[in-house]
C-alpha cells in the first residue's frame, strides 16, 4: 500500500491543484473541505502525513491539529497564509511538525513530506544504544522514552529531536544544525521550529517545564541535552 | 518652526504667578508705607508744632515779665558764655523751665545772637528755616544733625524780636518706620512665595489632564490601543477627554480595518497564486513529456509566476509594515553562521563572507526571517544592477555591527542615494527605463523597512579603496543576546 496524503482546504481549486500535484509524485490523496469532514476522514482511513490549512470556515486549522494530534502522532504540516510568528508558532503549538506558506511550489512540498516520511521511517534505522540520562531513559531503536520508568508519548519529530540532543549529552546543538539534522531539508532561517518544539518537548519530559533540567538552553546559541 | 520656550508650561505659570503675587503686594505695601510715613511725619510736626508755640508763648512771658532793663543789660553784652551764671536775667533758666520731649534741644536768638542754647546751634539750623523765621513766619525741616534724623522747628517772637528754635529726634520715629517698612517687605515677599506655591499647584493641576494625555498617548503610541482616558465630569475638560477618546476610537477602528483588509488581500491574492503555483508545479514535472513550444510556455510561466508571487509578497509584507502590524520576532543570531547560509541559500550563493576572525562568533539579536530577507533582496539588487555582488563583509563599530555587500557595477550616483529606498525606484534614473525586465523596486523599500523594524539603517556608497562598484551597509544594534532566554519558551 502505498503513501497515504489528507489535504485539508477548503478552496477547491487549490484543493485539485495539490492533489494532482501530489499524485503526480505518486502519493495517494484524501481531500477534507471542512475541520469535522477531515476528522471523519482520518477516523475511517489513518493517513500518513496531514497537510492542514489553517484558515478553515466553522473548526479552524489549530483545532483540527490538536484533535488528530490527541489521537495520532502522524506528521502533520501547516499550511499559514502568512509568515508571522503568530500563525506559526500557533500552528506548531498545535502540534504540527512542520508548516509552508501559501502560496508553496509543489516540489517544496513534496520535499517536506519526504522528510516527514524518513523521520518517522528512521526509529527502525541506526546501531544506537540506550541512552540514559538522569531518570530518562531513551530507546532509539524501539523508539520509546521511559521517564522514571513510565513511557512518554512524543512524536516522531519530538522524538528525533530528543534523540538528536542526547547523542552528545551536553554539547550545544545550534538551531540551524538541528534543522538540518531533525527537519532533515536545508531550510533556511526558522529557528521557531525548533524553538516550538524544544518547548513542547519539555511538556512532556521536564518535571517543571519552566525551569528545565534536561532541555537547556545555551545563552540564546542553542540547545543541549544536560547530562 | 516653532521656538522651544526656555521654560516649561509649568515653570512659567509659577513664575507668572509669583511676579503678579510680588508685583501687587509690594505695590501695596509701599503704597501703605508711604502713607503711613506721610500721615506719621506730619502729625509729629503738627504735635511739634503746637509744642514750639507754647514754648515760644512761655519764653515771651517770662520775657516779658523780667524787668526791661535787665533785657537791655542781656541784650547789651552778648553772652559768650550762655550756660555761665550771669547778671540777673537767667536766659538759659526760662529754657529750661519749658516743656519738651526729652530728646528735645532749643535755642534762643535776641537780635540775630544766639543767646541761650540747650544743645541747638545756630548753624545746625537749616538756613531756608531761619530764614522764614527771620521773616516772622514758623518754619519747619527735617534735618539730620549730628547723624540723627530731627525735627527742626523755629518761629519768630515779634514783641522781643527773638528766634525760637527747637530740634526734636526723629530717631524713634524712624525707628518705628524702619520696622514697618521691614515688616511690609517680608510680607510681600511671603506674598511671592506663596503667589509661587499657588502658581506651581495650580500649574500642576490645570496641567494634570494634560499629563494624563500624553501618558495616554504615550501608551497608545507603544500600541496600547484599550488605553482611554477616564471620563471626567469638569466641564471645561469633558470636549477633551471625549475628542481623545473619540480619535483613539477612529485611530483603533481604522487600523483593525486596514489590518483585515490587508488580510483580506492576502487571502484573495495568495489562493489564486496557490492553485497556479501548485499546477505550474505539475507542469513543470511533466515538462519533458511537452512539445517545445508548451515547454518554453511554461518556463515563462513558471518564471514569472514566481516573480509575481514575491512581488505580492513583498507588497503585503510592506503594506503590513505601513498598518504597523508587525513585530520583529528577535532572537540571538550568529552572524557568521547566519551570513554564511544566507549567501548559500540566496541567488548568489558563490558570494565570499568576509570578516575579522576576532568576530567569528558574535552574536547579534535580530529578526533571522527580515534579517535573511534583507541580505537575500541585496544580492539580488547587487545581481540586477550592479553585476553581480562580489562580497558579503561585516564588522564591529562599538555597540553596532556593519554588515556590507558590495558589488562590482557602476555605483549608484549620489543624487539617487537616498530614492533608492524609495518604493518602486530602480537604479539608474534614465538606464533604468531599459530595466524594466529586471524586476520590480519593492526590494530596497523593503530591505529599508525591515531595517528600521530592527533600529538599524541601511545606506549606499561607493565601494572603498577607489574600486568601482556600490556598497551597501545595514547598520544593525547588536542588542543583548544574554538577556534571551528561558522565559520567552519557558
Amino acid at each position: 500500500m502505498g503513501t497515504r496524503i489528507l489535504t485539508v482546504e477548503d478552496d477547491e481549486r487549490i484543493r485539485q491543484a495539490v492533489r494532482l500535484a501530489l499524485e503526480d509524485e505518486g502519493w495517494n490523496v484524501d481531500e477534507a473541505d471542512t475541520g469535522e469532514t477531515a476528522l471523519d476522514r482520518f477516523r475511517e482511513r489513518a493517513a500518513d502525513v496531514v497537510l492542514i490549512d489553517i484558515m478553515l470556515p466553522g473548526m479552524d486549522g489549530f483545532e483540527v491539529c490538536r484533535s488528530i494530534r490527541r489521537a495520532s502522532d502522524v506528521p502533520i504540516i501547516m499550511v499559514t497564509a502568512r509568515n508571522d510568528t503568530h500563525d506559526v508558532v500557533a500552528g506548531l503549538e498545535a502540534g504540527a511538525d512542520d508548516y509552508l506558506t501559501k502560496p508553496f511550489a509543489p516540489k517544496e512540498l513534496s520535499a517536506r513530506i519526504r522528510a516527514l516520511l524518513r523521520r518517522v521511517r528512521s526509529s527502525d534505522g541506526g546501531s544506537m544504544e540506550r541512552i540514559a540520562v538522569g531518570d530518562l531513559e531513551i530507546s532509539p531503536e524501539e523508539g520509546v522514552v521511559f521517564k522514571a520508568g513510565e513511557e512518554l508519548h512524543l512524536t516522531k519529530t519530538e522524538f528525533k529531536l530528543l534523540v538528536e540532543l542526547a547523542s552528545q549529552p551536553g554539547k550545544v546543538f545550534s538551531r540551524e544544525v538541528l534543522l538540518e539534522r531533525v527537519w532533515g531539508y536545508d531550510y533556511f532561517g526558522d529557528g521557531r521550529l525548533v524553538d516550538v518544539h524544544v518547548r513542547r518537548l519539555r511538556t512532556k519530559v521536564e518535571s517543571d517545564p519552566a525551569s528545565p533540567r534536561y532541555v537547556v538552553t545555551s545563552r540564546g546559541l542553542g540547545y543541549k541535552l544536560q547530562p | 518652526m516653532t521656538r522651544r520656550p526656555r521654560l516649561g508650561l509649568r515653570a512659567r505659570i509659577t513664575a507668572i504667578f509669583a511676579l503678579g503675587a510680588l508685583l501687587v503686594s509690594s505695590t501695596v505695601a509701599f503704597a501703605g508705607f508711604a502713607l503711613v510715613r506721610r500721615e506719621i511725619l506730619a502729625d509729629f510736626e503738627t504735635t511739634a508744632r503746637a509744642q514750639l508755640f507754647r514754648n515760644a508763648l512761655q519764653v515771651r512771658q517770662d520775657l516779658q515779665n523780667q524787668p526791661a532793663d535787665a533785657i537791655e543789660a542781656a541784650l547789651g553784652e552778648p553772652d559768650e558764655n550762655p550756660n555761665e551764671e550771669g547778671t540777673g536775667l537767667d536766659l538759659d533758666l526760662i529754657l529750661g523751665d519749658l516743656l519738651k520731649p526729652n530728646s528735645a534741644t532749643e535755642l534762643l536768638v535776641l537780635q540775630d545772637q544766639p543767646r541761650s542754647s540747650r544743645g541747638l546751634q545756630l548753624r545746625e539750623v537749616p538756613s531756608d528755616v531761619q530764614e522764614i523765621v527771620k521773616a516772622g513766619g514758623a518754619g519747619a525741616r527735617r534735618a539730620v544733625i549730628l547723624g540723627q534724623p530731627r525735627l527742626v522747628i523755629g518761629v519768630f517772637i515779634a514783641q522781643l524780636g527773638a528766634e525760637y528754635y527747637e530740634s526734636v529726634s526723629l530717631q524713634p520715629l524712624q525707628d518705628t518706620l524702619d520696622r514697618l517698612r521691614n515688616t511690609l517687605v517680608a510680607v510681600a515677599l511671603g506674598a511671592g512665595a506663596a503667589g509661587a506655591f499657588l502658581g506651581y499647584y495650580s500649574a500642576r493641576r490645570a496641567l494634570q489632564p494634560v499629563t494624563r494625555v500624553s501618558n495616554a498617548a504615550l501608551a497608545i503610541a507603544a500600541g496600547d490601543f484599550q488605553t482611554r482616558l477616564d471620563p471626567t465630569v469638569d466641564p471645561d475638560l469633558a470636549p477633551l477627554t471625549t475628542s481623545f477618546n473619540d480619535m483613539v476610537g477612529a485611530l483603533r477602528a481604522r487600523i483593525e480595518r486596514d489590518e483585515r483588509f490587508a488580510s483580506d488581500v492576502s487571502h484573495e491574492l495568495r489562493s489564486p497564486l496557490m492553485t497556479l503555483a501548485a499546477s505550474i508545479g505539475v507542469l513543470e514535472h511533466r515538462r519533458s513529456e511537452l512539445p517545445a513550444p508548451a515547454q518554453q510556455a511554461v518556463d515563462l510561466l513558471g518564471k514569472d509566476l514566481r516573480r509575481f508571487t514575491r512581488l505580492v509578497e513583498d507588497l503585503l509584507e510592506i503594506s503590513r509594515m505601513d498598518v504597523g502590524a508587525v513585530e520583529a520576532d528577535m532572537a540571538p543570531v550568529v552572524l557568521v553562521e547566519f551570513l554564511q547560509f544566507a549567501v548559500l541559500h540566496s541567488s548568489a550563493s558563490e558570494v565570499p563572507v568576509v570578516y575579522d576572525e576576532a568576530d567569528a562568533e558574535l552574536l547579534v539579536m535580530a529578526d533571522k526571517r527580515r534579517l535573511a530577507q534583507v541580505i537575500q533582496n541585496l544580492l539580488d539588487n547587487a545581481t540586477k544592477y550592479g553585476g553581480g555582488a562580489v562580497s558579503v563583509s561585516f564588522s564591529r563599530t562599538g555597540t553596532h555591527v556593519r554588515i556590507a555587500v558590495d558589488d562590482d557595477g557602476p555605483g549608484v550616483p549620489s543624487a539617487d542615494r537616498e530614492r533608492i529606498f524609495d518604493r518602486f525606484t530602480r537604479a539608474g534614473t534614465d538606464a533604468g527605463r531599459r530595466d524594466i525586465a529586471k524586476g520590480v523596486g519593492l526590494g530596497l523599500s523593503l530591505v529599508a523597512e525591515h531595517v528600521r523594524l530592527h533600529d538599524g539603517r541601511v545606506w549606499v556608497t561607493d565601494r572603498p579603496h577607489g574600486l568601482t562598484g556600490a556598497r551597501f551597509i545595514v547598520e544593525l544594534p547588536i542588542g543583548d543576546p544574554s538577556q534571551f532566554g528561558e522565559e520567552l519558551f519557558a
